[in-house]
C-alpha cells in the first residue's frame, strides 16, 4: 500500500533533502546570464554550464550584491537551494558571489576607475565643449572594423565638408594600446593647419577583454591629456570603457559618436531659414512701424494743411469782403468827389456868370461915362499949355495959349480975356 | 565680403544678425544692411549645406605623412 502524502510535505522532503548538500566549502562556478533585479531589491539570474547546457536559477538580494554583476559574466557562487512551494521551482540562494576571469578583470578596471576618479580625470568642469561646426575631425579606430563605416555613415547623412583625418589603429590586442597611445601623438603633433578640432575615438562593442585597451590608463591618461577634445565611443549602448569617463564628451556607439560631433545640416537648414524668416519679419515690422509713423506724420501734415487752406480760405474771404466794402466805399468817394467837382464846376459857371454880367455892365457904365463920349455929345475938353484940363477961367490968363479937345479933333486958341463964370453966361 | 569665411564664422555671424534684430531698436538703413548680409551669409550656408562631400586623409602609423587622401 502506498504511503499518500501532500505536494507540500512532498516539497518539505526534497528541501530536507537539498540541505543535506554541504553549503561550505564548496562554491559553484558558471556564467551569468539573464541578469535582471525587479522592484531594485531582487536579483534573478541564471547560472549556465555552457559545456552541459545545464542551469540553475539563482536569487538573492541587491544588499547581498557586491560587484557591478553583468549578463556574461563567470562567477562563482555560495549558497543553498530550495524548491520554493508555491511555484514549484528549484531556486539557488546565493550568499555570496565573486568574478572569476573577466570578473577579475573587472575588479582591476573597478579599482583603477576609483583612482582615476579620485584623480580628478572625469571632473565634469574640465570637460571641453567641441566646436558647433568642426571641420577637421580626427578618427582614431580600426579601418577595418564596423565603427569606422558607422561613423563615416552618419557623418555624411548628418554634415558634409569635413576633412576626417584618420589615423588606422587595431582596436584589440597586445598592439592596441601603443597604436592608440601613437595617434593621439599624430595628431596633436600636426601642424595648426593641419590639426583637427575633434578627436573620435571609437571601436564598436565587444567583451571586457576586447575592451581592454579602451580601459587601459595609459589610453585613459592619453585621452585626459590630449590638447585637443576627445569624443570616446566604446561599444554598445550599456557598455562603459575609462576612456568614456575622461573623454569630453561620452557617446554611446560610433553612430552616436558622429551624432555627437556634427550637426544634423537639415536642423541646421531650418534654422537659417528660421533665422532669415525672424529677420525678415522683424525688419518687415519695423518698416510697418515707421510707414504708420510716416502716414501719422502725413495725416498730422494734412489736417494741419486742410486747417491752414481753412483759415487761408476765411481770409481770403474776408480780404474779398473787406476789399469789396473798400472799392465799394472808393467808387462812392469818387462819385462824390465827381458830384462835388460838378457842384463846385456849376457854382464857379454861375460866378463867373455872374461876374461876367456885371462886367458888361460895368463897361456900359465907364462907356457912359467915358469923356469921349461926352466930348461927342458936344462938350470940349479944355487944357492949358501945361496940359492941365482946366475947370476954372480963374486959371487962365489973357494971352495964355489953351489947346481944345472937341469929340473929334482939337483947336489950339489963345485967351482973350477971362471973366467969372457968371458974367460969362 | 570674401567668400572665404568658415561655414562656423557665417552661421555665428547670422546669429548675431538674428540677435541683434531681436534686441536692438532697428534702424531701417542699418537693418537693410544688414538683412542683406544675412540673406548672403544664408546663401553661402545653404549652399554649403548642399554639398555631401566628406574627406578622409588616412595617417599613416607613426608618420605623419599624408598617406592617401579619398572623397567620400
Amino acid at each position: 500500500m502506498n504511503a499518500v502524502i501532500s505536494v507540500g510535505d512532498y516539497l518539505g522532503l526534497v528541501n530536507h533533502s537539498l540541505r543535506t548538500i554541504p553549503h561550505e566549502g564548496m562554491v559553484i562556478e558558471g556564467e551569468v546570464v539573464d541578469f535582471k533585479i525587479s522592484q531594485g531589491k531582487w536579483v534573478n539570474f541564471d547560472l549556465k554550464d555552457e559545456k552541459a547546457e545545464a542551469k540553475i536559477s539563482c536569487f538573492m538580494t541587491v544588499f547581498a550584491l557586491n560587484v557591478p554583476l553583468q549578463g556574461g559574466m563567470r562567477v562563482q557562487v555560495a549558497g543553498t537551494s530550495k524548491v520554493f512551494e508555491r511555484f514549484g521551482k528549484f531556486t539557488f540562494n546565493v550568499t555570496a558571489i565573486e568574478l572569476v576571469g573577466e570578473g577579475a578583470l573587472q575588479k582591476a578596471y573597478l579599482a583603477l576607475k576609483e583612482k582615476l576618479r579620485l584623480e580628478g580625470m572625469f571632473d565634469v568642469e574640465r570637460k571641453r565643449s567641441i566646436p558647433r561646426f568642426p571641420e577637421r575631425i580626427g578618427l582614431i579606430t580600426s579601418g577595418e572594423a564596423a565603427a569606422y563605416g558607422d561613423f563615416l555613415r552618419i557623418l555624411r547623412n548628418r554634415w558634409s565638408g569635413v576633412t576626417i583625418v584618420h589615423t588606422p589603429v587595431t582596436v584589440q590586442g597586445k598592439d592596441a594600446v601603443q597604436e592608440i597611445l601613437g595617434a593621439f601623438a599624430q595628431l596633436n603633433a600636426l601642424p595648426i593647419e593641419d590639426r583637427p578640432e575633434v578627436i573620435v575615438l571609437t571601436r564598436g562593442g565587444g567583451s571586457l577583454e576586447d575592451l581592454h585597451a579602451f580601459n587601459s590608463e595609459a589610453v585613459a591618461r592619453a585621452v585626459f591629456q590630449s590638447a585637443i577634445p576627445v569624443v570616446c565611443a566604446v561599444g554598445h549602448e550599456r557598455d562603459e570603457s575609462l576612456c568614456d569617463f575622461v573623454a569630453d564628451v561620452r557617446a554611446s556607439t560610433p553612430s552616436n559618436a558622429a551624432e555627437r560631433v556634427v550637426p544634423d545640416r537639415r536642423e541646421i537648414d531650418m534654422n537659417v531659414s528660421v533665422s532669415i524668416d525672424r529677420i525678415g519679419d522683424q525688419l518687415q515690422y519695423e518698416i510697418d512701424g515707421k510707414m504708420h509713423e510716416v502716414d501719422r506724420a502725413v495725416s498730422i501734415f494734412d489736417r494741419s494743411l486742410a486747417r491752414l487752406m481753412q483759415s487761408m480760405d476765411d481770409v481770403h474771404r474776408r480780404f474779398g469782403y473787406a476789399f469789396e466794402r473798400f472799392r465799394l466805399s472808393l467808387v462812392a468817394t469818387v462819385e462824390y468827389v465827381d458830384r462835388r467837382v460838378q457842384t463846385i464846376d456849376n457854382r464857379l459857371r454861375v460866378v463867373i456868370d455872374e461876374r461876367s454880367r456885371s462886367v458888361t455892365e460895368l463897361e456900359r457904365v465907364l462907356k457912359s461915362i467915358d469923356p469921349k463920349e461926352v466930348l461927342k455929345r458936344g462938350y470940349a475938353l479944355i487944357r492949358s499949355h501945361t496940359g492941365k484940363i482946366l475947370r476954372s477961367s480963374r486959371d487962365v490968363a489973357p494971352g495964355d495959349r489953351l489947346t481944345i479937345q472937341l469929340g473929334e479933333g482939337s483947336i489950339r486958341a489963345q485967351v482973350e480975356s477971362n471973366a467969372t463964370q457968371e458974367s460969362l453966361l | 565680403m570674401s567668400k572665404k569665411i568658415s561655414f562656423a564664422d557665417a552661421f555665428q555671424e547670422l546669429e548675431s544678425i538674428t540677435e541683434w534684430f531681436e534686441t536692438q531698436n532697428v534702424d531701417l538703413d542699418e537693418g537693410v544692411k544688414k538683412f542683406e548680409r544675412g540673406l548672403e551669409l544664408a546663401k553661402m550656408l545653404k549652399e554649403k549645406l548642399a554639398s555631401v562631400e566628406n574627406t578622409v586623409v588616412t595617417l599613416k602609423k607613426k608618420f605623419s605623412d599624408l598617406d592617401n587622401s579619398q572623397t567620400l
